[in-house]
């Protein structure tokens, strides 16, 4: 556990430090997208403005595609380029490049596309709410037991709702293609997390007119939270179709009013949760959860995040008897993909606000009440996998000692007894599932390599990247703490597909968790096949061995298992466990929330490094904070946006004190951090509003326009 | 075009340059100083925050037009014979840093506040950095360098 310095935050402070956008190649022409103007349309006719040479620019459409017009994805159904017809504001219809920046947007601004409008879905609750409109494989998690509802038990129902999120990367999405004509060869520069993914996409859109791809990371990349896990297909895709076509190297550099139009979101949830609870025991005996998510208009990965938020849509408790059913619904918007949490933050608002109501008609203490239900050692999860670890139960307890809950509880009770302006509390639990879901890990079967050479210098070789969560950093500490290497003798390579093998995509909180320990597992291996005590002095009496490499595949657990039809298994082989409390002030005359506060205590396994950890976490938390109190999209479908004028974000000014903590960190293994964060915060904000007002909100953000309908329609105002 | 005459990091620049170009274009593709980054290009993140004439500005809103017989500073300018300055300093072991695309342009806006006041209360320091964005950090630690590289 050490405060190791980042390798890459020398450069980040001096200013040298590349982003795509600070590359430059010989002869480099510069792409931009043509993208839908509409929601739904028949395009009619393009048409290029007369007052420029056509000749100069390179445009490529549908029909200029040589491989596959399908992005490779989890399910492959979005085209690189609309056809005939666009389903979405900000499908991309065709690309186009010029040497010349000025002249390209000149050019891009004055091309004229004329559409037949057709009827379109964008209002995210007119969507959820409609089941004709499901599409895609549904999923049932299905752990009836038989249980009778008696009569005296008590039915709590509620229809829970959630909305888009934007990433928010500060480096909007870029990419440059160099194609060399005479080897047949494409590479590719880019932020992303996935170099692989980014490699097959490629490979797709040319087919067989390119021998082989390569891909490599910019140096920084500029923050991702998920939204650079499958976008970069399709930009890479079309970035390289023109450079493919002009024999030049292409950069196509979002600006962020496209990227904040075009890209994908965290999906809209509509999450509706029946329990029933008996009141002698306070024990919720039976629930039904009912699922949904708006993908957007094709499914692309909606599939795996639905899969992810199933296995979290029960919450942290144990129920005999669950039923939750899945499903995806089209929209006419653009398709929802990664966002830190992928599905579960959604899971974890409907539950932990729906645990508040229950408590609320029980009339007990919604402490006492999760205290009754709340996941411990040998309980189940509806997918039967055993709980093995009392660590949830620990983190709750330890966040309401922290935050002094039950004092401040009915302290704000009788403040809000007397006062107009309220101040409230709330609690919220929340887990994450680390790695891929079910089999994920194994299919992906990722492998590593490590290079020690003559100075013993050590390099590790992945293709998981370093998107500012300080992954590369600490990938090299667990080297060299695992075998008591010197941390200054230990670097990892930027990932590049040509020389680093594929060690799988840097998302799922994946990247510590399983790379981080196949990591440290080969380090041991090293060690023990060579059998020294001090790497430096082995290499330096054993010259003649270096320099050497080492690989390693993942090796799955064979005593776990998952049946990807019935849900029932191992979802995740370990948890990363959270609790949080928010405390605010209640404005009454603006209907503004303000946070005060907010206390969180993680359990993520063994902490590398303490610094980089809480930055994680605090970054995690406030994201999560202001997805339930303040960010959101304005316009239905959100068409063209102008950027952080129409989606605003927290500043400096928006913060309120965080306190992060982690406990067990005795644990030999490092569980995932990335996500976890963001998964509790924002029901805790809403259960703090809900213990100040007595007013019930089924819907994030706690803006004032939210708070104000919630207290017309319980006849408060 | 347009010509002018300014300063950049203390150096002269004379530049004949198209005049719908910003200060960040000309930073950046001129004089290839590409610490300073493009966020949003309407003012709304500060990534391309720069110090003109002793205020924090964004450089994406700034006019070729506006430059002339101005000083100019941009990060480029704070680490001195490959010394840090005590505030990029402050910014590394504070953990300030994360993808580090907003890093440039924080640096200055703290770098500009401390330049007129040295000991700034943390409520003067949120509201120095209010129109930079973080996405990564939770600006706890960000806030805690500027303190940290203020005079006590």
């Amino acid at each position: 556990m050490k405060n190791e310095r980042k390798f890459d935050a020398r450069p980040k402070v001096i200013g040298t430090h590349k982003f795509v956008d600070d590359y430059h190649y010989d002869g480099m022409i510069y792409g931009a997208l043509i993208y839908s103007k509409v929601h739904h349309g028949k395009i009619r006719k393009i048409t290029y403005p007369n007052d420029f040479k056509l000749s100069e620019f390179t445009i490529v459409k549908l029909e200029d595609i040589p491989g596959k017009i399908l992005i490779p994805e989890p399910e492959t159904d979005q085209p690189f380029f609309a056809d005939k017809e666009v389903f979405f504001y900000g499908q991309i219809i065709l690309a186009v490049a010029h040497p010349n920046k000025n002249i390209l947007n000149n050019f891009v601004k004055k091309i004229k596309i004329e559409y037949e409008e057709l009827s379109a879905i964008t209002d995210i609750k007119e969507t959820l709410d409609n089941k004709e409109n499901t599409f895609g494989k549904q999923i049932i998690i299905d752990h009836r037991r038989n249980v009778k509802v008696e009569k005296n038990w008590l039915k709590t129902h509620s229809v829970y709702y959630t909305p888009h999120q934007e990433q928010a990367y500060l480096e909007t999405q870029a990419m440059i293609a160099k194609y060399d004509e005479q080897n047949e060869e494409m590479f590719i520069l880019g932020t992303m997390q996935c170099p692989f993914f980014v490699k097959e996409a490629v490979e797709t859109i040319l087919g067989d007119k390119i021998k082989s791809v390569q891909v490599e990371t910019s140096e920084g990349i500029g923050g991702g939270f998920g939204g650079k896990e499958d976008f970069p297909n399709l930009l890479a895709g079309i970035t390289a179709l023109l450079s493919f076509k002009s024999k030049l190297p292409v950069k196509i550099v979002l600006d962020r009013s496209d990227d904040i139009t075009i890209t994908t979101k965290r999906h809209p949830a509509r999450i509706e949760v029946e329990t029933y609870t008996d009141p002698q025991t306070n024990k919720i005996r039976k629930m039904n959860v009912d699922y949904r998510l708006d993908a957007g208009f094709y499914q692309t990965l909606s599939p795996v995040v639905l899969s992810r938020g199933v296995l979290h849509a029960s919450g942290g408790y144990n129920i005999e008897d669950v039923y939750i059913h899945g499903r995806l619904i089209r929209s006419n918007t653009p398709p929802n993909g990664a966002f830190r949490g992928f599905g579960a933050p959604q899971a974890f608002f409907a539950i932990e606000s729906h645990i508040e109501k229950i408590a609320s008609e029980l009339k007990i203490e919604s402490y006492q009440f999760r205290k009754i239900n709340i996941f411990r050692k040998g309980d189940e999860f509806p997918s039967t996998q055993k709980i093995s670890e009392d660590n949830l139960f620990d983190c709750f307890e330890s966040i309401v000692e922290k935050s002094d809950y039950l004092t401040k509880y009915e302290k704000y009770k009788k403040f809000n007894q007397t006062h107009k302006d309220k101040l409230g509390i709330g609690l919220a639990i929340g887990y994450h599932g680390g790695g891929y879901t079910g089999n994920g890990e194994k299919v992906l079967d990722s492998e590593i390599k490590i290079k020690i050479d003559k100075k013993a210098i050590v390099t590790i070789y992945i293709s998981n990247v370093d998107m500012g969560q300080g992954a590369h950093t600490t990938l090299a500490q667990l080297f060299s703490e695992t075998i008591d290497h010197p941390f200054e003798l230990t670097n990892v390579h930027i990932p590049n597909t040509k020389i680093c093998p594929n060690s799988g995509p840097t998302v799922a909180s994946r990247t510590i968790y399983i790379v981080g320990n196949m990591v440290s597992d080969l380090a041991r291996k090293i060690k023990k096949d060579f059998g020294f005590d001090n790497l430096k002095n082995f290499v330096k009496q054993n010259k003649q061995i270096f320099p050497k490499e080492f690989s390693a595949k993942y090796k799955p657990d064979p005593n776990i298992s998952f049946d990807e039809n019935t849900y029932q298994g191992t979802g995740y082989k370990d948890y990363s466990w959270a609790a949080c409390a928010v405390e605010l002030y209640y404005h009454a005359d603006t209907y503004q929330i303000e946070l005060l506060n907010c206390w969180s205590m993680l359990d993520i396994g063994h902490v590398v490094n303490p610094k980089i950890a809480v930055g994680q976490a605090e970054g995690g938390v406030l994201q999560a904070l202001a997805y339930g109190s303040s960010e959101f999209f304005y316009k239905k479908g959100f068409g063209r946006m102008h950027g952080f004028t129409d989606y605003t974000l927290p500043t400096t000014m928006d913060i309120p004190k965080l306190f992060i903590d982690f406990i067990h960190t005795d644990n030999e293994i490092a569980k995932g951090l990335g996500e976890v964060p963001m998964d509790y915060p924002a029901p805790a904000v809403r259960n703090a509003f809900f213990n100040a007002t007595g007013i019930f909100i089924d819907e994030i953000p706690l803006i004032p326009e939210t708070i104000f309908h919630a207290m017309k329609k319980e006849k408060k105002l | 075009m347009i010509k002018i005459n300014f300063t950049v990091n203390n150096e002269s620049v004379n530049l004949q340059v198209d005049d719908s170009l910003r200060l960040l274009d000309i930073l950046r593709d001129e004089l290839d100083l590409t610490g300073t980054k493009e966020g949003c290009a309407i003012g709304e993140c500060g990534a391309c925050t720069v110090i003109l004439d002793g205020e924090a500005v964004n450089s994406c809103l700034i006019l070729v037009c506006q430059l002339e017989g101005t000083s100019v500073e941009t990060v480029e300018n704070l680490e001195k014979d490959a010394v840090l300055s005590r505030l990029q300093n402050a910014f590394l072991e504070n953990g300030a840093i994360q993808c580090g695309f907003c890093t440039p342009g924080m640096l200055m806006s703290a770098k500009a506040l401390l330049d007129k006041n040295p000991s700034p209360s943390e409520a003067e320091i949120k509201t120095a950095l209010e129109g930079n964005l973080c996405r990564c950090t939770g600006y706890i630690p960000i806030i805690n360098a500027v303190k940290s590289a203020s005079q006590k």
